[in-house]
């Protein structure tokens, strides 16, 4: 995810996280209602209507498909690897008691971290809404290691309230291209102290 | 019953019409009638629950609060944007009364889920609230104050999926986790307070945790900036307020109080200096607000929720009228840089009284509400504290005060100036308000807040 250079391939690798969590979500329901039910929101959600939305947007915009970072590539692969690291060291202190599945705390800790490097190291505002979604998605992978899945009407508050917030990041994408003429945030710089 | 769900969605329906309907006046009938009509409906709903809702104190206090100054900034909103020739004022309508729905869902919720679901909207809402109908400096306020609410409200979920995990995934009703969460693990619910505290400390403006604030403020329009600051940063300190009591009911009050105590010294202190090289008089008051949601915090932290929610209210109502004073200078000078505004005394003498009754108060001079609460808070203090509460206190006196005096009563920029609007409610409405602090600044309601905030106290 920090190595690519090509912003569909993030977008398919978004997609591809998204059903793998889907997935994981079926395999702990053991019949448990709630727990298909929220895979299946999740799959809908963030992995058709959010890729295509994204995708969409890329068309529509015009500008180059490459991932613009301030860092080179071998670099975010390393800070990455760091980060992961770090998720897996201080994982063991995030573990609760009673967790579900205690080894998967330390991927999502991990996953929060990585979102978190691409949001601050790119420079397209697009770039910078897949990291947030890594870090979403890091969150999910958290609750559902940890707890038995946060209850039905809550999980799909908060994938609805992702949904929305990708939205409007889209519209506002939209704005800062027709009045900058660019989406490279690192040149939007006139508000200070 | 059905009434709690009435209330939650009643702003909604304002919401649709200006989505129809985009002539100002009616609109702003429309959108304050729904928030009187909400205020006398949360009265009768007092102490009700139903589903994931109830409406207990606190929640009350704050939405009766957040009514009364939507209701008096819509009505100013028309008027504002009537002088400012905005024909695109139905914008924040629509915006402004999402923004109230996700307001009365937060305080309407009792369940800690529902409550970060409600405050997350109230982020995504007031960000169309802030970039209202574009421009360079607006998307780019909006950008970031997306992306780093976002960020921290998602570090906030992570606190709240830590306490429910905590809680054995039993529940996320607020009274039933504080009768649970005694045998939760200390060092983990600690954990999970760091988180909450980041998370929701980003949207009260904590510092290092505030630079979408100033900006956001700055760029909004003016009736945005004023529910900004009056309004969202308080749904953000409620949520901690909540948090906070958890604590309190797990016996581990101590540990939030040496958090909540240092983030909000060095809030006050670091807003204190910011102040000071300010260009821009609404990102000076945005700092203002910084402070004072410092304040508030530091309050929380001395175990006293009663003295912070009192703060809170002053700070609300005077920020509030101080907001929309700046909005009538903004009309009437065309410009947000102190430099260019100058002998306001003469060109608008309502503006320049409510200017500066309203930045007084904000000052925490007696006999404005804010004094008492501050002189409270400061009894309260450790003597250590006690004096970096003074430093902060008399760095955010002067750097509010100074800037103040030179627009009020400084030179005159009075070149190519036309007449100031003259609209009646420009100068109405931030009076109500001022005379509201003054009168609950004389008279404190310290036994109806205490009594209000009851539902917090955890000591046995």
């Amino acid at each position: 995810m920090v190595g690519r250079k090509s912003l569909d391939a993030l977008i398919r690798l978004y997609a591809l996280q998204n059903v793998l969590l889907a997935l994981l979500a079926f395999v702990l329901a053991e019949g448990e209602r709630h727990f298909v039910l929220a895979g299946l929101a999740l799959l809908l959600l963030k992995g058709v209507l959010i890729p295509r939305y994204l995708f969409w947007l890329l068309e529509r915009l015009g500008v180059s498909h490459e991932v613009e970072s301030y860092l080179s590539i071998p670099l975010s692969l390393l800070l990455g690897g760091v980060l992961v690291g770090v998720g897996f060291h201080v994982g063991s202190s995030f573990v609760l008691e009673g967790a579900r599945l205690p080894e998967a705390v330390p991927v999502a800790l991990g996953l929060i971290l990585l979102g978190m490097l691409s949001m601050v190291s790119r420079k397209k505002a697009i770039t910078q809404v897949l990291g947030f979604l890594a870090l979403e998605n890091g969150v999910f992978l958290l609750a559902l290691a940890e707890t038995h899945g946060l209850p039905l009407f809550i999980e799909l508050g908060v994938a609805l309230d992702a949904f929305a917030a990708v939205v409007l990041a889209g519209v506002l994408i939209f704005r800062i291209r027709t009045t900058f003429n660019h989406i490279d945030t690192a040149r939007m710089r006139d508000l200070k102290g | 019953m059905t009434m709690l769900y009435l209330l939650l969605l009643l702003p909604l329906l304002p919401a649709l019409h200006a989505l129809r309907e985009h002539e100002a006046g009616r609109l702003a009938s429309s959108t304050a009638a729904g928030a009187l009509l909400s205020l006398g409906l949360s009265l009768l709903a007092q102490n009700q629950a139903a589903g994931p809702l109830r409406l207990d104190g606190v929640g009350l206090f704050y939405l009766l609060l957040t009514d009364l100054l939507f209701a008096l900034v819509a009505l100013y909103a028309r008027a504002y944007f009537q002088a400012g020739k905005d024909r695109e004022s139905w914008r924040f309508y629509a915006a402004g009364n999402l923004f109230l729905f996700a307001m009365h869902g937060a305080y309407l919720a009792h369940n800690l889920g529902l409550l970060w679901i409600f405050v997350e909207g109230s982020t995504l809402a007031s960000a169309l609230l802030v970039y209202h109908k574009g421009g360079a400096r607006a998307l780019e306020a909006t950008w970031k104050y997306l992306m780093l609410g976002s960020v921290g409200i998602a570090l906030g979920l992570i606190g709240v999926i830590l306490v429910y995990a905590l809680l054995g995934g039993a529940t996320l009703d607020w009274q039933e986790a504080r009768a649970l969460v005694r045998g939760a693990d200390p060092a983990q619910l600690k954990l999970a307070f760091a988180f909450l505290l980041v998370g929701f400390g980003t949207k009260v403006g904590l510092f290092p945790l505030h630079a979408w604030l100033p900006d956001a403020h700055s760029e909004a329009p003016s009736p945005a900036s004023a529910l900004l600051s009056g309004t969202l940063l308080n749904v953000a300190f409620y949520a901690l307020l909540r948090y906070a009591a958890l604590l309190g009911s797990a016996g581990l009050f101590d540990f939030a109080a040496g958090l909540l105590q240092g983030f909000g010294l060095a809030s006050l202190l670091a807003a204190g200096l910011f102040l000071f090289v300010q260009r821009d008089y609404k990102r000076l008051l945005a700092y203002s607000s910084m402070e004072h949601m410092g304040l508030a915090v530091y309050g929380l932290g001395l175990g006293v929720p009663w003295l912070a929610m009192l703060h809170t209210l002053f700070h609300s109502l005077a920020k509030t009228a101080a907001f929309l004073s700046a909005g009538n200078l903004l009309l009437t000078y065309q410009s947000k840089l102190i430099a260019r505004v100058g002998a306001v005394h003469q060109v608008w003498p309502a503006t320049a009284g409510l200017l500066v009754l309203s930045l007084l108060t904000l000052a925490g001079l007696p006999p404005f509400g804010l004094f008492y609460t501050e002189f409270q808070a400061l009894l309260r203090s450790s003597p250590l504290l006690m004096g970096l509460y003074l430093l902060g206190l008399l760095g955010a006196f002067a750097g509010l005060l100074w800037p103040l005096s030179r627009m009020v009563f400084g030179e005159g920029h009075g070149v190519g100036l036309g007449a100031p609007p003259r609209a009646r409610t420009l100068v109405v409405v931030p009076a109500v308000l001022v005379v509201l602090a003054l009168v609950l600044g004389l008279f404190p309601p310290v036994g109806v807040v205490e009594r209000l905030a009851e539902v917090l106290s955890w000591k046995l």
